[in-house]
Order: structure tokens, then C-alpha cells, then sequence
């Protein structure tokens, strides 16, 4: 939805919001965030410039790539910014993060053990979680009666035409990695052939590609299974108890996504304030309320309603360790794209 | 520079009218520079440029990018996009020329009354007016609401259509969403066109039909020119349609392009593609022109 | 070859066309005259089919066209703007009435070029209408007309685009042009000078109504209204009162006191008033009683204009009657009349016209 508005940013007005942002960060009180969109509750950030009188000057993005490739170029100098995982461990490796004043982030006590020195930041130096999520199935079980519990159910004959899938590259390559048993991280051009053929009759029982809102499809009844985000799925079992969601039994990764100051911020305090507020419970609850991701705060999760932990897509039953997504370096994300591209337009 | 007229400089009257002159083209040519000779430059020097480890530029001299714009795939991409632009322009040109025509038919009272709708809808963003046509076609959509409750389904058709998420739906959404680009630019020329000429073709013994080939299309090409240009070229870039309505399943040039932004993380490879993509409209532009020319010399 | 009976055409509450009849003979140069808005224009619409009468007929030889569509029928138009195919080049636009009436190629050929030759158009076959002056344009227009051989040609005031010279010359043209084709006709227009000039009859037209219908010279010379009487040339139109009957004639008082005879047969029935039309040039004017004028009287020039060939005063009568009269200026030697001057006038009985009054 913001598509338009971004490619606009990018294109046409690059230079114009660089030197706003310039002009504002040297303002005192403010905080340049960097955030997703549709991942913040607007009442968190004003009741934090109510409590501090620090400004927050929200920017989004809608794909981790997007955030990195604008921080690489050095536009915008952001003091917060909210990378996944596994783009947290590429920019730890380019140094462009610093180190964090764990002092002054009490709050941190709150998360529970399993989300801290997780692989992507083994010391815990550099990265605080914020949200978690999966990606797994989501099925209409008034329309679909027998059971789908993995990727081959999911993509099987009798499903084509009723199915979305994000539209990432990434997440369906991974998927196919799954189905062969394969490591999710490993994308060499073997595993890239491999995965190859199944991808092509995935594709053909696809009914659509949709990252923004796929849960959109699966409410509105053109298609009644899916693959998704964790945090949609949580949503349409809000709206109907009729969505099911489950992990794949071939296997299923959970993505972190995670507060960082980049190195060149210029407001560090300020981040590390905003950091802190976040972890609170009470604010951490007011995230989940509205976005009802897996929250990784032990206190938080104390306040949330039985039916909010409840929820299958928010909390689901792990019977195993969830993989991540690495770094994965070289030419792997072109690799992934072009065969994506292949795929889909070679009917 | 060829728009001045070339003055005496000797005359500093002449000198004035000019410095004159400069000053009234002064904000084109600043907009010009800033916002397409600029962008334009940038993107040439992405084109040539590689990708890091992280997926962040790297200038360099490198043409690696325009050997791979030309891999097959990505033909055939431009070719789909080209196929998809034109079955939209003439959808467009089809249904927009009669209304055109008869809007500037009208009296002015009414003629400025039926333009405003067909502005009205830019009132509304784009987005917006596109998720009104997914809420239109999807399977318990308005459409499909209708058809059944006055038993066109099953009578007509046994089952519900599916026409969300399918090339019907893009080229649906493109028309929908150029449409008005067509009909203005004829509008504009149907409005000028002297209506004694199609009375004099039709004293000389034309029938309506004849009439419209023989005088009304010759002497609205020009509206029908700029029309097709107005739908064509940035049909062929749209990506949020083919999004949206097509369910992403398709891709056209714009959304290869939109990737190498956002999720590819290859601004160089984006920007060639963007170049070439730009250096294909310059090119049938300027071949358009030179037979143009050519059919006007005779 | 054209019965126009009992036409009646509304715009609203405007009526255009008011129950007009007319008959056209073949191979007649019909004029119809009047001032913007009489409905002249109008009533050529309907003849070429782009306009309907709300009631009425009208007939083209012999055949109801009421109805007809433009492109079904046998005549043609010369537009007042021309309307030139502005794409197409001077041979295109000629043989395009052709084209449509689908005549060999031969043949076309044959006949565009003489159409060409009738308007000496020769060496302009390939021009564009925009690089064509307005006389040239108007030739076009003339032989995309009457190439396709029409029974009856229209023409929209086709000459008032022209400079008064050139107008000159293509009235001469095309009345030259008409005689030579033997073809009828239709020609509208407000100019009373090109309707004389031209035409073999004229009709005078008049808020929707047709005024007077004949001859050039019998409408100038016997207009029934005082409206033809006014519009057809200058005219002294002077308010009559019937004094008494005197033999064949009748004694009647002008507006302004003067007293003059007038033929008894000219009078219109019983009315006691009715109104007077003197041409300018029908006043004799001389230093001298007139001789043979049967009404003779004094009078005062309070203004003379200069005009070339002709002199135009005003005089005022003793009685208080002015008159605008014109005098040719036959011989530099004759002195001229001179504002303040004393003269004698004379009047002859029959060129004096009674028109009903208003």
C-alpha cells in the first residue's frame, strides 16, 4: 500500500526528505526511528513524547531490504532503527551498528531467556527483540475438511486455485528447502536447482502472491488456505475461529525482529530511552493489543488476556526449535530473485 | 534554446526581450533539470554501478547489468508488458473515443458537467479506487452478489465468476484506471473539430460510417495520438494493478523493477532496467515523429 | 424542382422558419435574402437535410426529401467557412463526393480536372487547404460542389469571407458558372447588392416570414413592404396621409408637412395612411424648376458628401420634409451642390412607391 509512496521516495524525492531529516536531527529531543509500517501503535509513540517530551519522526518501511539498502546508502540519519534477524547480522558484520549501553536498558530483564544471544547477535551486544513471528499455514476449516498440516497438503492438487503465499522470494525458496529436508539457509546453486521443480507446481495452484495483507483474500473467501505471516493468521483467528493456523511439520523457521542504533546515529540517548520504554510491560502490551505478533517479553505476556495466549498463530504449540533466517552473503538474494522471476513467468 | 527567437544582440531591446525571454522559461528549465535531467543521471550511474556484500552500491564502470536486462526472461517480461500496455490502450481508445466524442457534442453547460465526471474519480487515490474493484470482482464480491441475486448464477453462469486475481483483472484495472487519459486528449480534438466538416462530408454523400473513417478520425488523430501515449506508456510500467488485482501471480516490467528496489536489493540491475526501459520510449517516440514527419511531407 | 410548401421550424419558442412556401424552377438562381436571424439560413438546412421542419414538405424533383438524410440527397453545399477537408489535398477534397458515389477511376479523374478547369484551379491539385488563400478556398469548395453534378446547389453566403474586390469578382464568376451548368441555384445571403447582382429571383425574408418574392428588378424597383423597400438599396421612407383623391391620382401629406401626388393605383385599399418609399437617386435635384416632374418644390442641401462618383445630400423642403438624395457626378466641369444651397426638386410619379404602413 505504500508501494506508491515508496517508489516516489526513492525516485523523485531522495534528496529533499534526506535534507528535511538532516534539518530536524539537529533539533534536541527528537528521535529519527526507522520502523515497519503497521507495527507500532501511534499511542505508544505519543506516550512516550508525553513522558520525555522527545519527538519521535516515524518513518516505515515495508521489507527489511528496503530498510537496509536505504541505511547502507547513507540516507537518512536514523537513530532507531527495527531490522529482522538475520539483516541485524549483516549489519553487525559491516559494523553499522553500535554497541549497546545495556545499562541503561533495564528492562531488558523482561525478555525471556530463549530470544536473547540468539544467532544472529550471540552476545546480546548489538540488537533488543521486539516482536516475534512465523511463518506457518493457515486453512478455512469450513472449506477445507480434511487435515493440512504441512507444505505438501498445503500445495497438493486439490487446493490449486485457492491458496496465497507472501509474495517473498525468500520465504517460499525456504519453504521448498523444508519440503526436500534441506537447511534453510543453504542456498547454493544445487539446492537452488533442487527446489526448482517443486517451486514451478507450487506456483501453477497459486491463486495469488500477496505480502502486504494476505489475510485480505482469505476473508473476503477467494482463497481458503494459505501461507503467511504469523501475525495475519493471529488477526483472521481474531475475526473467526473458522482460520486455523499450524507449523509445517517438514519445518518451520521464526523470524525476530529486533530495536538496533545504527553507528552513525546522532541521538543515542534518546534511542536507548525509547528502547527501554518499549520493553516495559504495560507498553509492550499495548503492541501485542494491537498487533498481535509472539511477544517476547515474559512480563508482558503476564497482562495479556487467556484468549490473546490463546491464540493459535500468536503463540503456537512448538514440539521443536524454530530455525532462523542467516545472513546469507555473495549474490543469494539475486540468485533467489531471478529464479523467483523465472518461475513465475514462465507460463 | 531553438523555441528563442534569434535577435539582433546588438539592440538593447533585443537583449532585454531575450534576457525576457530566459526569464519566462526559467522555472521549466529548472524543473526540467531538477527533476528529470537529474533523477535520469542518477539512475545512468546505478545502471553502471554493482552490488556489495550487503546488497549496497558500489560505482564502477560495469555493463554487467545491461547483458543481464537482455537474458530472455526478462524480454519476454518486456514483451508481456508491451502486450498487456496495448491490449489497454485499444480497450481504452474502443471505449473512451465514442465518450469523447460525445461529450464534446454537447452543450457546454453539459459537456463541462459530464468532464467533471470523468475527473471526479482523481479526487480519490488511486489505491483507494483500485481496492474498490477488488471489493467489485472478488468471488463474494458486488458483481458476483448481483449476478446471483437476479439469477444470473446459476441461469447464466453455474458458478460464481472468478475474475479477481487473473489477467481479466489487471487488464480491467488498467483500463479503468487510464481511461480518462484517453478521453481527454480526444475530447480535446473532437471539441475542435469544425462540425461543418462532417456535415460537409455528409452533404457530399457520406454515411456515418464513412464519415467517421474518412473525417472524424483523420482530424482527431492527433487527440487519438496523445491519448494512446497517455495510457500507453505508464500501462506499461504499473505495478500496483498487477499486484493488487492480478494477485502478483503475473509480473510486468514495473514490478521486476519495483523488486530490484525493495526486495532484490539491486538498485543497479533496477536502474538498467529502468534505463532501457526509458530508452524504448524515446525510440518508438522519435520513430512515431519521423513518420509522422514523413507522412506530412507526403 | 423544389416545392418548399407550408415549412414551419422551431428552435424553442423561436420560430426560425414561419409556414414558408416557395417554388424553385430548374436551372433558376434563387436568392434567399434577409438579416442575420430571418431564417434564410435555416431554410437552406432544411434543403440540405441538416435540419427538419417541425411541419411542412419540401420536394426536390419530385421527390419528398422532408425526411431525407443530407447524404441521401441530390444537392450540395458551398459552406460559408468552406469546410475543406483540412487533411486532404484540393484533388482529394474535389473528388471526394465522388469517391462516395463511387465513380471509376477514370472517369474521376476526367471529371475533377475539369471541375478544376471550370474554377481555374490548374497546378494547385496537391496543395493543402491551408496553404491556399481565401479566393483559391472558396474555388475548392465551389468545385467539390457541384463535381458530384448535384440537382441543386446550395450556397451559405459563400462570398463573405472575400475582400469587397475579390467578393466583386466571384459574383460575376459565379453567375457566369450557374449559366454555363444550367444548374439550380440556392444562394443565402444578407448582402442585397450580391442578391441583386446574381440572382434570377430573390426572395426577402423577414423574421421567419417571406416578405417578397421576384424578380431583382421588381423587388427593387416595386418592393411590397416597407421592410424589402429598406433593405434593398437606400430609400426615403416617408409617412403618407391621404388628403383627397385627385383623378388617377391621390394628394397625400408626407411626415415633415410636404404635400405630393401620388398614383390613386399604388394606394393600398381604404387605408387613410400608409408610407412612401423614395429612392435617393429617383430625386431629381437642379438649380432650375424640373421639367416633367409632376411634383415640383424648393428646398435647402444641409449636408453633401463627397463620395467619388456619386454626390449625397440631405435637403430639407420648405414644408420641413428632408429627403437623402443621390447625384452622379457626370463631368468635373458642372459645379457641384453646396451645403446652404437653394434647389429646385422634382418627384415623378412613378417612382414613387406606397407600401402598406407598419
Amino acid at each position: 500500500m505504500n508501494k506508491i509512496i515508496r517508489l516516489l521516495l526513492v525516485i523523485g524525492l531522495a534528496f529533499t526528505a534526506v535534507a528535511g531529516l538532516q534539518a530536524q536531527g539537529k533539533r534536541k529531543g527528537t528521535l529519527n526511528f526507522y520502523g515497519w509500517s503497521e507495527y507500532i501503535p501511534q499511542s505508544v509513540l505519543d506516550g512516550f513524547t508525553a513522558e520525555t517530551g522527545i519527538k519521535v519522526n516515524y518513518e516505515t518501511f515495508s521489507s527489511g531490504e528496503e530498510m537496509l539498502a536505504k541505511l547502507l546508502a547513507g540516507r537518512g540519519r536514523y537513530d532507531l532503527i527495527q531490522p529482522s534477524d538475520y539483516i541485524a547480522e549483516a549489519l553487525i558484520q559491516a559494523g553499522q551498528l553500535q554497541a549497546l549501553d545495556l545499562a541503561k536498558i533495564p528492562n531488558l530483564k523482561n525478555v525471556l531467556p530463549e530470544y536473547l544471544n540468539m544467532p544472529h547477535d550471540p552476545e546480546q551486544k548489538f540488537t533488543v527483540p521486539y516482536m516475534i513471528g512465523t511463518v506457518g499455514i493457515v486453512v478455512n476449516t469450513e472449506k477445507v475438511k480434511e487435515p493440512v498440516t504441512g507444505y505438501a497438503d498445503l500445495f497438493s492438487e486439490k487446493h490449486a486455485g485457492r491458496i496465497v503465499v507472501v509474495d517473498d522470494g525468500r520465504e517460499l525458496a525456504v519453504a521448498a528447502l523444508y519440503s526436500l529436508g534441506k537447511n534453510l539457509n543453504d542456498f547454493s546453486p544445487e539446492n537452488l536447482e533442487a527446489i526448482r521443480p517443486i517451486l514451478a507446481t507450487w506456483f501453477g495452484r497459486v491463486k495469488l502472491f500477496d505480502s502486504d495483507s494476505p489475510k485480505t483474500a482469505l476473508l473476503g473467501g477467494d482463497v481458503d488456505l494459505g501461507l503467511v505471516w504469523g501475525g495475519e493468521a493471529a488477526i483472521l483467528w481474531n475475526e473467526d475461529k473458522k482460520f486455523q493456523y499450524v507449523l509445517p511439520k517438514e519445518g518451520a523457521h521464526m523470524f525476530v525482529d529486533l530495536m538496533a542504533i545504527p553507528a552513525r546515529a546522532r541521538n543515542v540517548e534518546n534511542a536507548h530511552l525509547f528502547i527501554d520504554y518499549l520493553l516495559r510491560p504495560e507498553v509492550s502490551k499495548l503492541i501485542s493489543d494491537e498487533f498481535p505478533y509472539t511477544n517476547p517479553n515474559g512480563e508482558a505476556r503476564k497482562l495479556l488476556s487467556a484468549e490473546q495466549l490463546a491464540n493459535p498463530a500468536s503463540y503456537p504449540k512448538i514440539d521443536r526449535k524454530l530455525d532462523t533466517f542467516r545472513h546469507l552473503g555473495g549474490d543469494a538474494g539475486a540468485r533467489i530473485d531471478a529464479l523467483i522471476t523465472d518461475l513465475k513467468n514462465a507460463r | 534554446m531553438q523555441a528563442l527567437p534569434s535577435v539582433n544582440l546588438e539592440n538593447p531591446h533585443a537583449r532585454r526581450a531575450r534576457a525576457g525571454a530566459w526569464l519566462l522559461i526559467a522555472p521549466l528549465v529548472i524543473w526540467l533539470g531538477l527533476f528529470v535531467v537529474a533523477p535520469l543521471g542518477i539512475l545512468v550511474a546505478y545502471s553502471l554501478a554493482s552490488t556489495g556484500e550487503l546488497g549496497q552500491v558500489e560505482f564502477a564502470l560495469n555493463f554487467d547489468n545491461y547483458v543481464r536486462v537482455f537474458d530472455p526472461i526478462y524480454l519476454k517480461i518486456f514483451g508481456r508488458s508491451i502486450a498487456y500496455a496495448a491490449l489497454t490502450t485499444v480497450l481504452c481508445l474502443v471505449i473512451g473515443y465514442p465518450v469523447a466524442w460525445y461529450i464534446a457534442r454537447q452543450r457546454p453547460v453539459v459537456r463541462n458537467r459530464l468532464l467533471l465526471l470523468v475527473m471526479i474519480p482523481f479526487w480519490t487515490s488511486f489505491l483507494i479506487r483500485t481496492y474498490a474493484w477488488i471489493a467489485i470482482l472478488r468471488s463474494e464480491g458486488l458483481l458476483n452478489a448481483t449476478l446471483s441475486a437476479s439469477g444470473a448464477i446459476p441461469a447464466i453462469f453455474p458458478e460464481p465468476l472468478a475474475l479477481l486475481y487473473t489477467p481479466t483483472a489487471v487488464v480491467i484495472g488498467l483500463v479503468y484506471a487510464y481511461l480518462p487519459f484517453m478521453i481527454l486528449p480526444i475530447y480535446g480534438s473532437a471539441e475542435k473539430l469544425d462540425h461543418a466538416l462532417v456535415e460537409a462530408a455528409h452533404d457530399l454523400g457520406a454515411g456515418p460510417l464513412r464519415v467517421f473513417r474518412e473525417v472524424i478520425i483523420p482530424l482527431t488523430r492527433p487527440g487519438i495520438a496523445a491519448g494512446m501515449l497517455l495510457v500507453f506508456v505508464p500501462a506499461i510500467g504499473m505495478f500496483a494493478i498487477t499486484d493488487l488485482m492480478g494477485g502478483a501471480r503475473v509480473s510486468m516490467i514495473g514490478n521486476v523493477i519495483h523488486n530490484q528496489f525493495t526486495k532484490a536489493l539491486n538498485y543497479p540491475f533496477g536502474a538498467a532496467l529502468g534505463v532501457v526501459f526509458t530508452l524504448l520510449f524515446v525510440l518508438s517516440y522519435a520513430l512515431l515523429q519521423w513518420r509522422g514527419r514523413r507522412r506530412d511531407r507526403g | 424542382m423544389i416545392t418548399i410548401r407550408n415549412v414551419t421550424r422551431r428552435f424553442g419558442d423561436f420560430v426560425a422558419v414561419n409556414d414558408v412556401s416557395l417554388e424553385v424552377k430548374a436551372g433558376e438562381f434563387i436568392t434567399l435574402l434577409g438579416p442575420s436571424g430571418c431564417g434564410k439560413t435555416t431554410l437552406l438546412r432544411m434543403l440540405s437535410g441538416f435540419e427538419s421542419p417541425d411541419s411542412g414538405e419540401i420536394w426536390i424533383e419530385g421527390r419528398d426529401v422532408t425526411r431525407l438524410a443530407p447524404y441521401r440527397r441530390n444537392v450540395n453545399q458551398v459552406f460559408q467557412s468552406y469546410a475543406l477537408f483540412p487533411h486532404m489535398t484540393v484533388r482529394e477534397n474535389i473528388a471526394f463526393g465522388l469517391r462516395m458515389q463511387k465513380v471509376p477511376a477514370d472517369e474521376m479523374r476526367r471529371r475533377v480536372a475539369e471541375a478544376m478547369d471550370l474554377v481555374a484551379l490548374g497546378g494547385y491539385e496537391d496543395r493543402l487547404p491551408h496553404q491556399l488563400s481565401g479566393g483559391q478556398r472558396q474555388r475548392v469548395a465551389l468545385a467539390r460542389a457541384i463535381v458530384p453534378r448535384p440537382a441543386v446547389l446550395l450556397l451559405d453566403e459563400p462570398l463573405s469571407a472575400l475582400d469587397a474586390k475579390l467578393r466583386h469578382q466571384m459574383q460575376v464568376e459565379l453567375k457566369r458558372l450557374q449559366k454555363r451548368l444550367g444548374m439550380t441555384f440556392v444562394f443565402v445571403t444578407h448582402d442585397q447588392e450580391e442578391a441583386l447582382t446574381m440572382s434570377d429571383r430573390i426572395a426577402v425574408f423577414n423574421r421567419g416570414r417571406l416578405e417578397q418574392l421576384g424578380p431583382a428588378t421588381e423587388i427593387y424597383h416595386r418592393p411590397g413592404t416597407a421592410f424589402v423597400a429598406d433593405f434593398l438599396g437606400d430609400a426615403n421612407l416617408l409617412e403618407a396621409e391621404w388628403l383627397a383623391a385627385e383623378g388617377d391620382n391621390v394628394r397625400v401629406r408626407l411626415r415633415g408637412g410636404l404635400e405630393i401626388a401620388v398614383a390613386r393605383a399604388a394606394w393600398p385599399g381604404a387605408a387613410t395612411r400608409a408610407v412612401v418609399s423614395v429612392r435617393p437617386e429617383k430625386v431629381c435635384i437642379a438649380r432650375e424648376p424640373v421639367a416633367g416632374a409632376e411634383n415640383g418644390f424648393q428646398a435647402t442641401i444641409t449636408e453633401e458628401i463627397f463620395q467619388g462618383a456619386l454626390d449625397r445630400l440631405v435637403v430639407r423642403t420648405d414644408a420641413g420634409t428632408t429627403f437623402s438624395v443621390v447625384v452622379a457626378n457626370e463631368s468635373a466641369m458642372m459645379e457641384a451642390f453646396h451645403e446652404g444651397e437653394r434647389v429646385w426638386c422634382g418627384l415623378h410619379i412613378d417612382d414613387l412607391v406606397v407600401v402598406p404602413a407598419a
